[in-house]
């Protein structure tokens, strides 16, 4: 098993080192950092002290293997755009990616995991289309369209939570709703799967047979079970929004690490850019990792090594 | 996402109409005017950034030698009461007495000196460095009143640099104990002049001011009204009208003119119009960089182009508000922008007989870049198409836009100038006719002598009579296709008074409550 993890994570690594790489070749040709710094009418002379202060007047190689040595010596450098080291720019935005992916994450499981069990015990009826219903518009609406709804519905004709900004737990309840509805159907989905086929087993005619009945069956016995391959994506789901909130902080001004990451892209910020990938890189594969670790502890068949 | 603003404009403006509950601001009871920029505020010294948001954060806490009236477009006395021109490489400038920094510290000439001498020495890397070092040697302590600006050739924006382009710090500032050189002294920790002092500040998330009760009276920003202003980061324009709609701001900018009308239909929103310095024009590849002998190095082509576009139109129904047809390379409300040059006027007919004597009876091919307002962008490619020109419109960002013409591969480009809000031609015609501007496509030595020959002289009538020579020969030539000025859009409180000015430069310390 050890072995096994080792191995994901040099991957990860080697994944996250190439990402990189041509994150910053691509960057660099795609974009002029001086500009981006300077704005749309900067005279030239401007243009070309920006340049100068920042070093992009030299070799882009040479800027690569300065950035990369200065990541094997733990310098991961400066912003460009907001002029501080990276490593506390990231630090300080990441408790806040964090909290409303976990928040976004509750919304999920709040919403699909009723839903999915509601689906199973009343297969093909009406119920069970309905959750499946909910589950796919929820995955069909687009993040940035829900939000502007959600922000009109909840924050300016019913005026219950903040508009934008993360200040408290309030601001967090809106966005982190729009968050979560992406992976309803994923999890409902595989939660209705699992629970038809548990409900179907034999362990749960027995446990009928003893005289267990409606919601003592369900949570006791077949819930558990068919929790299982839940929890495993799940675990990939938190990784999902870790990384893929950029939408979702931007309309709710959410100072995080998605907004950040949009932000340094406009503002051609390649340094901030090369750390937010591979923190997203290495999330990502964490959180596939902990989902095997997981899947593997849960069920000995899966056991590796 | 500009369609959906426009919805979501319409659908917050249909809510409030509806009756949906509309939350008065509670801003005027806590006298708290709370502004949002899309653009993050990251540094709060002017002396090191350069785009608008920092322009208007700039006028709210720190104060350059001198102001500026917006309605006369003038430059008036403020922490200098005036300045006297020794001789024309020395300017002696008078401070006034009972000027305070924000820390409470009185303001001295040695503090003025050691600014400037910062901003061009060779460590500042002060984004102020490249404007001032073009005219300034440096500056000297006089007496206890006097600073005294020697400067390296005659220039005749002198005091607009002094008035816009410095921000007055402490002696020292810029240095540690060490008398090492910190450029970002004052990025986090402001201490200026201005009338609002910094109460705290969030990189990219807030700024917090509150009026600074030390300011001093003879000003002409005063009279401030409003004891607090907020500035809000939020970067999508969607959540910012919910913002507004909500009470959570009073203030944006920035916004299209579709989104704008629909919102200013709310009880509680005022949309507010302005004109602005900024004009659009076309740029042509006159000298034939990208085609020795492409059609655009023959001027009659290039004045064919100019019959072809329906300026007012793009005025009227893309632009609104003050937006006007402009014939000049320059906006006429600019010193030295004559308006006495010939007038291209709209008249596709014209332009097809011009293109027939020109040897193109059935147009040829225009590859046209822009970076923004691709509307503007579409209108004059369909107004070409309709004279005979086969356009291909390459609407790409700026980065892109600006390599190209580097490299000298752009045969004509949609293109926008703001002039910093500087009433002076000066400010749009050196960075686009200079030697060595790769902006300047038509290389024509005459406008480039010139209009460089403007820049290094006070006498305000030669300067005009170079410029309308410089301004007569780019229209005789047709080296642009001039477009229109633009206006501006604000969505503001109906809570609150916010006039607007013919330089289009937002003047939140101006806001009061209504």
């Amino acid at each position: 098993m050890t072995r096994y993890i080792l191995q994901r994570l040099g991957i990860a690594l080697a994944v996250a080192v190439a990402l990189s790489f041509v994150t910053f070749m691509l960057l660099n040709f795609a974009t002029d950092p001086a500009y981006a710094i300077a704005g749309e009418d900067a005279e030239q002379e401007v243009i070309e002290q920006i340049r100068e202060t920042y070093g992009l007047d030299r070799p882009v190689m040479v800027r690569y293997a300065d950035w990369a040595s200065g990541m094997l010596t733990g310098d991961f450098g400066e912003s460009y755009y907001w002029n501080k080291p990276v490593a506390a720019l990231v630090a300080d935005r990441a408790p806040v990616t964090l909290l409303l992916s976990v928040m976004g994450l509750a919304v999920t499981i709040l919403i699909a995991l009723p839903l999915g069990i509601l689906a199973a015990l009343n297969p093909n009826t009406w119920i069970d289309r309905m959750a499946l219903g909910v589950a796919v518009s929820a995955q069909a609406v687009p993040n940035f369209w829900l939000g502007l709804i959600m922000i009109i519905l909840f924050a300016v004709t019913f005026p219950i939570f903040p508009v934008s900004g993360d200040d408290s737990l309030a601001h967090f309840v809106l966005p982190a709703f729009v968050l979560g509805a992406s992976s309803v159907p994923a999890v409902m989905r595989l939660t209705r799967t699992g629970m038809i086929e548990v409900m179907e087993s034999d362990f749960i005619r027995t446990a009928r047979a003893k005289g267990f009945r409606g919601g003592d069956l369900v949570r006791r016995h077949a819930l558990r079970n068919a929790m299982l391959p839940v929890i495993s994506v799940l675990a990939v789901q938190l990784g999902h929004k870790f990384s893929g909130s950029v939408i979702t902080e931007t309309i709710f001004a959410i100072n995080g690490l998605g907004r950040l990451a949009l932000e340094s892209i406009l503002g051609s910020d390649i340094p901030t850019v090369q750390i937010l990938i591979f923190v997203f890189a290495m999330v990502f594969v964490l959180m596939n990792l902990l989902a095997d670790i997981l899947n593997a502890a849960l069920d000995p068949r899966l056991r590796l090594g | 996402m500009k369609l959906t603003h426009t919805w979501l404009a319409g659908g917050l403006a249909a809510s409030a109409l509806a009756g949906a509950p509309v939350i008065a601001a509670a801003d005027r009871a806590d006298d708290t005017l709370r502004v949002a920029f899309a653009e993050e505020i990251l540094n709060l010294d002017y002396n090191y950034t350069t785009k608008r948001e920092y322009i208007l954060l700039a006028d709210l806490i720190d104060e350059g030698l001198f102001g500026y009236d917006p309605e006369t477009n003038e430059y008036v006395p403020s922490v200098a009461t005036g300045f006297e021109y020794v001789d024309d490489l020395t300017v002696d400038v008078n401070l006034r007495d009972g000027v305070a920094f924000h820390d409470g510290q009185a303001l001295t000439p040695s503090d003025v000196a050691y600014t400037y001498n910062w901003i061009i020495d060779e460590e500042s890397e002060s984004q102020a460095k490249g404007t001032i070092e073009r005219w300034l040697d440096s500056a000297d302590v006089l007496d206890e009143d006097t600073v005294r600006f020697n400067l390296k050739t005659e220039y005749p924006l002198v005091i607009r640099d002094m008035a816009r382009r410095v921000q007055i710090r402490p002696e020292g500032s810029y240095h540690d104990e060490n008398g090492e050189p910190v450029q970002d002294a004052m990025a986090t920790e402001h201490n200026g002049l201005g009338p609002y002092r910094v109460a705290s500040f969030s990189p990219g998330e807030e700024v917090v001011l509150e009026r600074y009760e030390g300011y001093h009276e003879e000003s002409p920003k005063n009279p401030i009204e409003i004891g607090n202003v907020v500035i809000r980061n939020i970067p999508d324009m969607g959540t910012q009208q919910a913002e507004l709609m909500s009470g959570g701001i009073d203030w944006m900018f920035k916004v299209s003119r579709d989104v704008a009308e629909s919102m200013g239909a709310a009880p509680n929103v005022n949309h507010v119009t302005s004109t602005d310095l900024r004009i659009g024009f076309l740029v042509l590849d006159a000298f034939g960089h990208t085609d020795p002998d492409g059609p655009l190095t023959d001027k009659t082509v290039r004045q064919a182009m100019n019959h072809a576009v329906n300026r007012p139109e793009i005025a009227q129904f893309l632009m609104g508000g003050g937006s006007q047809a402009v014939h000049t390379a320059c906006h006429p409300a600019q010193f030295g922008c004559t308006q006495q040059v010939p007038v291209y006027n709209y008249d596709p007919e014209r332009a097809k007989e011009l293109l027939a004597e020109a040897g193109y009876p059935d147009g040829f091919d225009l590859e046209l870049w822009s970076y923004r307002d691709k509307p503007i962008a579409e209108a004059v490619s369909a107004d070409f198409e309709a004279v005979g020109i086969d356009v291909s419109l390459r609407h790409v960002k700026l980065a892109s836009l600006n390599e190209a013409r580097a490299n000298r591969d752009i045969q004509a480009y949609f293109g926008t100038w703001g002039s910093g809000g500087t009433p002076d031609t000066a400010a749009i015609a050196r960075v686009h006719f200079n030697d060595t501007s790769d902006r300047n496509m038509s290389n024509n030595p005459e406008v480039v002598e010139n209009v460089l020959a403007a820049e290094v002289t006070g006498d305000q009538e030669a300067r005009l009579r170079l410029y309308a020579e410089a301004l007569t020969t780019i229209a005789e030539e047709a080296y642009w296709v001039p477009l229109v000025s633009y206006a501006q859009n604000f969505l503001v409180s109906s809570e609150v008074d916010f006039p607007t000015y013919q330089d289009g430069l937002p003047r939140i310390y101006r806001a009061g409550w209504k």
